[in-house]
């Protein structure tokens, strides 16, 4: 077996690849060293649900006949990864991070996880989650029966939520990409909290079969990697019609960002006022120098800000009334008292109570946040702004998701609402590391139309040629 | 002694029982995490939310968002 230093547990995808072409590395090496780190290093983080270690070798032997045999089936064959606890895994648990349904198996595979299989890229283990992604709200870092999701970059603070796992476990270098799932923030947050790349696909974009649901109308799956390009990889595979899922945009993706505008003729709208005053004192010496790097690569940068809507409302009912609905069953049978926070338990009771009116009317006005927010693409090609305003908190610090300023009122200025807004619109999202404060990572996000991935990681791709913010390593004991 | 006790008074000591357990329960705060305070946050938020959405002008002719395509 090949010597195994820290380089590979933090290679890229497409590094990780070319040794495995240059026969330097097997598949079966790569599964079982990974492995091995995902059980030894994983529950440090609290980011291992469950290690599949065994089904993964003998799949891992498998992919390396077909590569013994010359039968190449793209740069993710051989390549381990995790996925969020939330997809399902044919004969295996799938908890939804929750304890109510700790002893959950299916007898079918997420599309998405099929997907990765027919080309190679092997699952070793599912990985840790906010229970039911945090739908009922949440008020502690605690709310997962897997306890909370600690940084790899400093373990007294949270790996965000709800994809904790996924993104911590990229961090510590524990699998080279993982999947998670955003309703509203949930790919993001982690992604910019531990210092990876996530991407937040379209809508549509990728098959939900086999996912848990929280909120029918806004959940969506996507990577979590180590760099812009590896996003791009991993959707390529993931994406497409899935007449499983009723959501399906029946659309492919191919990354190739080669054909589309290229960064330096993008005009990127953004809001000084979010890079400059919103964030944290401490983050703010980052966020402009990402605003720098943007304008060094010659993009066009436009003053501009959301059209005014209620967003905090808008997604709060929209994800408590269908939440709600999900989880009927669970509420009315007592069962969700089981649930690990509090919050979370009132939250989803409470839901059960929002009048039909109010969801129709957030709906309707959903609709019409919609349409302007695809006006506001006319005069821009992407926009940018801070993914978080700050870094991780403690972990024992209470979350106050109800009034957070990312979760605007109508009268706040800039971007400040890009998650919630992002989310409503169902439109693409990238999360690029930008820098540190007190010691911790930050990000940028970069939004785009409907569709619009390729552009977003063509941007993703050369912010990350002219940093290295992405491939700094967290202190992670090997011992 | 064996005192007698009448119907009347046995209500009257239970009236005082109840009444003074009440009192007891309105003295004491209940705690701020209790699940009933958390649903009563919970449904306050829920109802700010639908106070915030109803001040947002609505044409009659937009239909819910419900055929969502991105």
């Amino acid at each position: 077996m090949a010597d195994f230093t820290d380089d590979i547990f933090f290679a890229s995808i497409a590094e990780l690849n070319a040794k495995i072409k240059a026969k330097d590395l097997s598949a079966v090496d790569l599964v079982r060293v990974f492995s091995q780190r995902l059980e030894r290093i994983g529950p440090r983080y609290n980011a291992l649900a469950l290690p599949l270690t065994e089904a993964a070798i003998r799949r891992a032997h498998a992919v390396d006949q077909e590569l013994k045999r010359e039968r190449y089936r793209g740069p993710l064959q051989g390549i381990p990864f995790g996925a969020k606890d939330l997809l399902n895994y044919a004969g295996q648990p799938t908890t939804w991070g929750a304890r109510p349904y700790a002893a959950q198996v299916f007898d079918y595979t997420a599309t998405a996880l099929s997907k990765l299989d027919k080309v190679g890229s092997v699952l070793i283990g599912k990985l840790a989650m906010v229970e039911l992604a945090g739908g009922g709200g949440y008020s502690s870092a605690a709310a997962s029966m897997f306890g909370p999701g600690l940084n790899p970059w400093d373990s007294g603070r949270w790996s965000g939520g709800s994809s904790s796992g996924s993104a911590a476990a990229v961090a510590a270098g524990l699998v080279p990409f993982a999947i998670g799932s955003e309703t509203s923030g949930s790919i993001l947050t982690p992604a910019a909290f531990c210092g990876v790349t996530g991407l937040r696909p379209t809508y549509g974009l990728v098959s939900r079969h086999g996912a848990m649901a929280l909120s029918w109308t806004m959940d969506k799956l996507g990577p979590i990697c180590r760099t812009a390009e590896d996003c791009g990889l991993v959707l390529e595979v993931i994406a497409g019609a899935d007449s499983k899922d009723p959501g399906s945009a029946h659309k492919s993706f191919y990354f190739t960002p080669q054909y589309y505008r290229q960064p330096k003729d993008l005009r990127i709208g953004y809001a000084p006022v979010d890079f400059a005053e919103r964030p944290q004192a401490s983050a703010r010496p980052a966020f402009e120098q990402a605003l720098a790097i943007i304008r060094e690569i010659g993009a066009q940068l436009i003053e501009t800000r959301l059209p005014d809507f209620p967003y905090g409302a808008l997604t709060g009912t929209i994800i408590s009334t269908e939440g709600s609905a999900v989880f009927e069953p669970l509420i009315t049978s007592g069962k969700v008292d089981e649930l690990a926070d509090a919050k979370q338990i009132a939250g989803l009771k409470a839901g059960l109570e929002i009048p039909a009116k109010d969801y129709l009317k957030a709906m309707r006005i959903r609709r019409l946040a919609q349409e302007k927010i695809r006006s506001l693409f006319i005069d821009v090609d992407v926009l940018a702004a801070p993914c978080r305003l700050g870094p991780a908190p403690k972990v024992t610090e209470p979350l106050d998701r109800g009034r957070s300023p990312e979760q605007a009122s109508p009268k706040d200025q800039g971007l400040s609402a890009l998650i919630p807004a992002g989310n409503l619109a169902g439109i693409p999202a990238l999360s690029l590391p930008c820098g540190f404060a007190d010691g911790l990572p930050v990000a940028i996000q970069i939004v785009g139309p409907a569709f619009s991935e390729n552009v977003l990681l063509a941007l993703g791709k050369e912010f990350q040629k002219r940093t290295d913010w992405h491939q700094k390593r967290p202190p992670v004991r090997n011992a | 002694m064996n005192p007698k006790i009448t119907r009347r008074r046995l209500a009257a000591a239970a009236l005082g029982s109840a009444a003074s357990l009440g009192a007891v329960r309105a003295q004491a705060p209940s705690a701020p995490n209790s699940p009933q305070n958390l649903h009563t946050t919970a449904t306050e938020e829920n109802r700010k939310n639908s106070e915030a959405l109803s001040k947002v002008e609505l044409p009659m002719s937009v239909e819910p968002a419900f055929q969502f395509k991105a």
